[in-house]
């Protein structure tokens, strides 16, 4: 049984990854959990069709940031076609932690921002 | 504020000259404070009050007449019995004075003050207009960050009168002094009283009708739009809604800026309190317990937070009057940050010595 916090996930929500903006980013996306009001932006760079660097910014509870924090260095490197490939499970099962059903939606909002983004800008 | 400003370009555009009548002390219980203004047209337009009307206004638009025939300013000096103190509002026998300068409204060398003073005030800033009584045609201006213009006759005089007018352009008080043995007026102008939310809950709806009774600009931050909807919130005059604490530092935080904080979450209160109280605006309010403020201020210190900035967090947010309802605690926050504002103890006032 997973901790209810893991020490990765406590590392990224103390110390964030990535934190910040892109200057001309190609893929941005903010996204909010209508009910509590966790808010995060995700922010890309493509460089031929690879995500040479992402960022996130916003205001939410640990689970959500230190997950925003965490998909930004799991994302780098990868190739644009292959980001939608990216699951629910990966993202869950890098945090180390155990997700109750009640806050999976924390863990999943930044990844739910990148897909929102990524068809917007693979429909453009 | 805006009022005057207003007024300045309402007469503008129809006036050549005008009276200013400006109430520069009052001792006893007024109605209206320093400051207050009244507009007197050669064409015989009126503006504003020096009190609430009556044999007072009465009289300061007769000798704003003669002023204006003789071109030459005018202290009034009043001294109101029981009955007449009645009759304006005032609760007791007082004194006023009021100042008459005959003005060029249009283009005026005062005019040109009064629009530096605008743009200050449209900036964010405070600015202070200092004026002799005996002889008022001699100004000084100081704006917030130092900077000084005009002289009142010598530099002793004008180095007295700019560390005085930055002592009540901090309280936001407008008073007459006496400098080198002389009374001098110091007029405090700045940004309008605003009243910034974070956190779109039930005691925020209170909150922001009742400032905007007030007369404070109300701006409403929250990250979603659900909650903050115009429906919820009619009397805002803002609705920001994106990620709080990045809204938070596209904010302007003056000396007449309330902040309060009500969403109750870590997660907005934290990253939202590291850009307010280092800004160092008039307030800064958290709902919760004591025991969740402590909580606050250990997460902030551990962050890097400078300790001397907590001095100005007030967590519980509010006055003790045993308020219940959202209403209820909307208003012991208003009331606390009005205090807090005016350097008043919030006590009762039948007890005030």
């Amino acid at each position: 049984m997973p901790a209810l916090y893991s020490d990765i996930l406590l590392d990224h929500f103390r110390h964030p990854r990535n934190y910040g903006d892109l200057t001309a980013p190609d893929i941005t996306y903010e996204n909010v959990n209508p009910l509590c009001g966790d808010r995060i932006r995700i922010e890309i760079r493509v460089n031929d069709s690879i995500v040479e660097e992402a960022r996130f910014k916003g205001d939410g509870c640990a689970i959500s940031l230190a997950a925003a924090s965490l998909l930004t260095e799991l994302i780098r490197g990868i190739p644009i076609d292959e980001l939608s490939n990216f699951s629910n499970d990966r993202l869950i099962t890098a945090l180390e932690s155990e997700i109750k059903p009640a806050r999976i939606a924390c863990a999943l909002l930044p990844l739910e921002a990148l897909r929102a983004g990524l068809k917007a800008y693979t429909s453009r | 504020m805006e009022e005057l400003f207003e007024d300045i370009e309402k007469l503008a555009s129809v006036e050549k000259r005008v009276a200013m009548a400006t109430l520069v002390a009052t001792r006893g219980t007024s109605p209206k404070r320093e400051g207050a203004k009244m507009w007197v047209g050669e064409e015989g337009r009126i503006l504003g009050s020096v009190t609430i009307g009556g044999c007072v206004d009465a009289r300061v638009i007769a000798e704003s007449e003669k002023a204006l025939s003789s071109s030459q300013p005018r202290l009034l000096e009043m001294r109101l019995g029981d009955e007449d103190a009645w009759e304006i509002g005032f609760s007791c026998a007082g004194e006023l004075d009021v100042l008459i300068e005959p003005i060029e409204i249009s283009n005026g060398q005062v005019i040109d003050l009064y629009r530096r003073v605008r743009a200050s005030v449209d900036q964010g800033k405070c600015a202070v207009l200092v004026t002799p009584l005996k002889d008022s045609t001699s100004k000084l201006l100081v704006l917030e960050n130092g900077e000084i213009s005009g002289t009142l006759g010598s530099n002793d005089l004008d180095r007295e009168a700019h560390t005085t007018a930055l002592e009540l352009l901090r309280k936001r008080t407008s008073s007459t002094v006496n400098l080198g043995g002389e009374p001098v007026f110091f007029e405090v102008h700045g940004p309008p009283r605003t009243l910034i939310v974070f956190g779109a809950g039930h005691v925020s709806m209170p909150l922001i009708s009742l400032a905007h009774d007030l007369g404070l600009k109300t701006i409403l931050v929250d990250g979603r739009p659900r909650f903050a909807t115009r429906e919820r919130f009619p009397d805002a005059d803002e609705l920001l809604i994106g990620i709080p604490s990045e809204i938070a530092q596209t904010l302007a935080y003056t000396s007449s800026t309330f902040v309060v904080l009500t969403a109750h979450d870590y997660k907005y209160d934290l990253p939202v309190l590291k850009v307010v109280l280092p800004a160092r605006p008039a307030y800064v309010g958290l709902l919760g317990s004591k025991r969740r403020g402590h909580a606050i201020k250990e997460f902030l210190r551990e962050s890097g937070m400078d300790e001397s900035l907590f001095d100005q967090l007030h967590v519980p947010t509010g006055l003790d009057i045993g308020g219940d309802t959202a209403a209820e605690i909307a208003l012991s926050i208003l009331a606390e940050a009005v205090a807090i504002k005016s350097g008043r103890p919030a006590a009762f006032l039948k007890d005030r010595k």
